[in-house]
């Protein structure tokens, strides 16, 4: 039975026996090469679910939406997976009410082509779940697809107008927080107000301050699942800055967001031992 | 006033100080400050302090915002590890600290326009060192062009 | 008017002696990324009409995302200089619709918008007919047509390797009115109309509309908005989309009055200076933006806000096609009597 096979008949039974009150998955959309994330509520709905190349989007997130309906049945890539844990040690989910339906992922693509995002994915299967639907995929083979881009040793002026050419296009739609799973704040920082934080111009310094505030903001919590840039209308690679924050983390703390059960969100706790060679 | 007035580093030829915005913690730094003061040392007059409580409440928008204004550095002063009046403030904003460095580096910000120091309420002749490396390393970046916001252009 | 025939050689001529005047903007490839966008061209060699529809509308030509109305310094304002003369060439008719409906809105409810209309004075709209529809087209949906001719001086299509150009506004006549004159011929008229054939039919935007009129509070928001994760890509996107936000920018007494584009789906958006949000939840949000396209429009100024160019469509992070809600809503949403 293919993957898509076992999550349609699960998700048929679960809805059914009435063990959870929803599905969340995909479903096509009506252009070619997209999905839409789909809330099945009706046993008979469940054949709408889909799961292939084109179920880009973190459903982690469109979980805080419906979390209140009770029990949810979550179709979990290893991303997805990786942010659920992410929003559970925030509290932010009840580990109880959600019955996670583990799907393996082997990359998501754009235009046809596979997303940057899993080229350098090293977990396409879930962390947690509560059963694996269909065979896992292939833990190896996306490493080997492609290395790690390289960053090159480029000077700060030089990064800094890479940078800007890249951040100069935004035009402040926040597509890319909206679809963040781990976006969740009832006010975020650009929405405030009183006092206004940010500017609300396209100015290139306010857009660098949204984007590396929210690079740091997901240091330590984002799971480089890609939605972001995905997302983004104008083609913006916002993963550069993720990844970096990612990878800051990764190297200062030794945490990797999301792939642990049991420990704490990298900056919301510290080692008397961490390195500050950078203060004096 | 008839002209932009012009930035105070290429405005005459008396070397004048870059404009530095100094977050320092009320139990330890700006204590520190205040020895430097009383015990007469010298230090150049680039800074413009303001007072925390701790250098954990130092947001690093504050940081941003402040080169966004116009600063032309950026500097946070805390307690030594260990010291912190409210014992653990300081570990904590140093791990923030810690990756609004590296993210800053990243984007390009020159390494040198935001700084971070430990010194101690009994360090008032370190307090002044600090000022004056800081001073100079951002003396000698020149004025911050790349995040300084000019409304009216 | 009379129609004429341009050949591309006439054309290049026409948009060098232009740019000569004033500002030219057109479609052209956006560096290595696979869409074009509108940018200040020299001469007809650096644009790209290979695309039915750039990535953003041409909106912000006359309607700019961030907008300097006025700036300051020492207690003293000063406006900014008029805008430029300006030609936008190859707009698609469905473009060139929707900055006439904005048109509307700024200039026409007793109020106008200076800078607006400003710029609506100085601008020059060329239309490029289109031979082919994109996949999320639907101009035809909603009351357009591939070689509709509302908001345009001058409309051309392509008709292989020549341009016919059909005048629409006197400024669009003047504009030709020294190329040849010769006889047009039926096949290229033909060429012309090809494009409409491919469309979908049209949606019956009053029937919907009374739908709309009675159905603010049905369950069925609740389904559709689900997917909706609340961006403005859609509202910055569109080109009918015109709300705005003004902000105060000042340092060191110098300061600015920018006025930047806002959108209905932000939660800020509707937010009260006392902390009240009448649209306080993502479904109110998303009901908002279809009530807005389908019928607030309608009842403000009698038409529409969706002139049908797809780009909310391509670029819905949600993969969410708002012809497949307009579907649902015709399908689910109780017809009201009609009101006489």
């Amino acid at each position: 039975m293919s993957r898509e096979e076992a999550l349609r008949k699960r998700a048929r039974e679960l809805l059914e026996s009435k063990q959870v009150v929803m599905v969340v998955g995909h479903r096509a959309a009506s252009t070619k090469g997209k999905a839409q994330p789909a809330f099945i509520a009706k046993p008979e709905d469940a054949e709408s679910l889909i799961f292939d190349e084109t179920c880009g989007q973190n459903l982690a997130g469109h979980l805080l939406k419906v979390k209140h309906l009770g029990k949810i049945a979550v179709v979990t890539k290893g991303c997805d997976s990786r942010s659920i844990l992410v929003l559970l040690k925030e509290k932010q989910l009840d580990r109880a009410q959600l019955h996670i339906l583990g799907v393996g992922c082997e990359g998501v693509k754009e235009d046809g082509k596979l997303s940057d995002s899993c080229i350098t994915c090293e977990y396409p299967n879930p962390i947690v779940c509560d059963e694996m639907l269909g065979e896992p995929a292939p833990g190896d083979r996306l490493q080997t697809l492609n290395p790690k881009p390289q960053t090159g040793e480029l000077t700060s002026d030089e990064r800094w107008r890479e940078l800007s050419e890249d951040v100069s296009r935004c035009i402040r739609c926040y597509a890319c927080r909206q679809v963040c799973p781990n976006c969740y704040c009832p006010v975020c920082f650009v929405d405030a107000s009183q006092p206004a934080l940010v500017g609300k111009t396209t100015e290139l310094s306010d857009n660098m301050v949204f984007h590396i505030m929210r690079a740091l903001h997901m240091a330590g919590r984002c799971v480089e699942c890609g939605s972001c840039a995905r997302a983004c209308p104008m083609g913006i690679d916002l993963m550069k800055f993720n990844r970096k924050a990612a990878q800051i983390v990764k190297e200062r703390f030794n945490v990797v967001a999301g792939v642990k059960e049991d420990d704490a969100p990298a900056l919301t706790v510290f080692d008397p031992n961490d390195k500050q060679e950078f203060i004096r | 006033m008839s002209t932009a007035e012009p930035h105070p580093q290429e405005a005459g030829s008396q070397e004048p100080e870059p404009k530095i915005v100094a977050f320092l913690c009320n139990w330890c730094s700006y204590a520190g400050a205040d020895l430097a003061g009383i015990s007469r040392i010298q230090y150049p007059a680039s800074i413009r302090v303001i007072r925390v409580p701790c250098s954990g409440r130092v947001d690093p928008f504050h940081i941003l915002k402040a080169l966004q204004s116009g600063a032309d550095g950026v500097l946070v002063s805390g307690c030594h590890p260990g010291d912190c009046h409210y014992l653990t403030g300081n570990y904590v904003a140093r791990r923030r600290f810690a990756v609004l460095n590296d993210l800053l580096e990243f984007a390009g910000i020159d390494p040198g326009r935001v700084s971070f120091s430990w010194v101690s309420a009994a360090e008032g002749e370190r307090f002044a060192e600090v000022v004056r490396e800081v001073t100079e390393k951002v003396k000698a970046l020149g004025p911050n062009r790349k995040l300084v916001k000019e409304p009216a252009s | 008017m009379t129609q004429r025939v341009i050949t591309a050689d006439g054309l290049a001529k026409l948009v060098t002696e232009w740019a000569k005047k004033g500002a030219v903007y057109a479609p052209v490839k956006a560096g290595s990324k696979d869409w074009t966008e509108f940018r200040r061209v020299t001469s007809l060699k650096e644009t790209d009409f290979s695309r039915v529809n750039t990535k953003q509308s041409a909106k912000g030509l006359l309607f700019p995302q961030r907008e300097v109305m006025l700036r300051f310094k020492d207690g003293k304002s000063e406006e900014p200089a008029a805008p430029e003369e300006q030609v936008i060439l190859g707009i698609r008719p469905c473009d060139a619709a929707a900055i006439a409906f904005q048109a509307k809105f700024f200039t026409g409810q007793g109020q106008t918008d200076p800078y607006f209309k400003a710029r609506l004075d100085r601008t020059t709209f060329i239309g490029f007919a289109c031979n082919t529809p994109a996949e999320t087209c639907f101009c035809t949906a909603v009351g357009g047509s591939p070689s509709g001719t509302r908001g345009l001086d001058l409309l051309l299509t392509d008709i292989g390797g020549k341009y016919l150009a059909e005048p629409v506004t006197d400024k669009g006549a003047a504009l030709i009115a020294d190329m040849p004159d010769p006889a047009i011929g039926d096949l290229e008229r033909k060429l012309a109309e090809k494009c409409a054939e491919q469309m979908p039919q049209a949606i019956d935007t009053a029937a919907l509309k009374r739908r709309l009129d009675s159905g603010f509070e049905h369950p069925v928001w609740d389904e559709l908005n689900l997917a909706c994760v609340n961006c403005g890509a859609c509202t910055f996107l569109c080109p009918t989309c015109h709300c705005f936000d003004v902000t105060d920018e000042e340092r060191k007494g110098r300061g600015a009055r920018i006025r930047v584009w806002d959108s209905c789906q932000f939660c800020i958006y509707s937010q009260h200076a006392s902390g009240h949000n009448p649209r306080q939840t993502a479904r109110s949000r998303y009901r908002n933006r279809v009530m807005d396209k389908f019928k607030y429009t309608v009842d403000m100024v009698g038409e529409l806000s969706c002139v049908g160019c797809g780009r909310c469509i391509i670029e819905c992070p949600a993969g969410i096609d708002v012809r497949e809600t307009v579907e649902v809503l015709t399908r689910q949403l109780p017809e009201a009597a009609e009101k006489k």
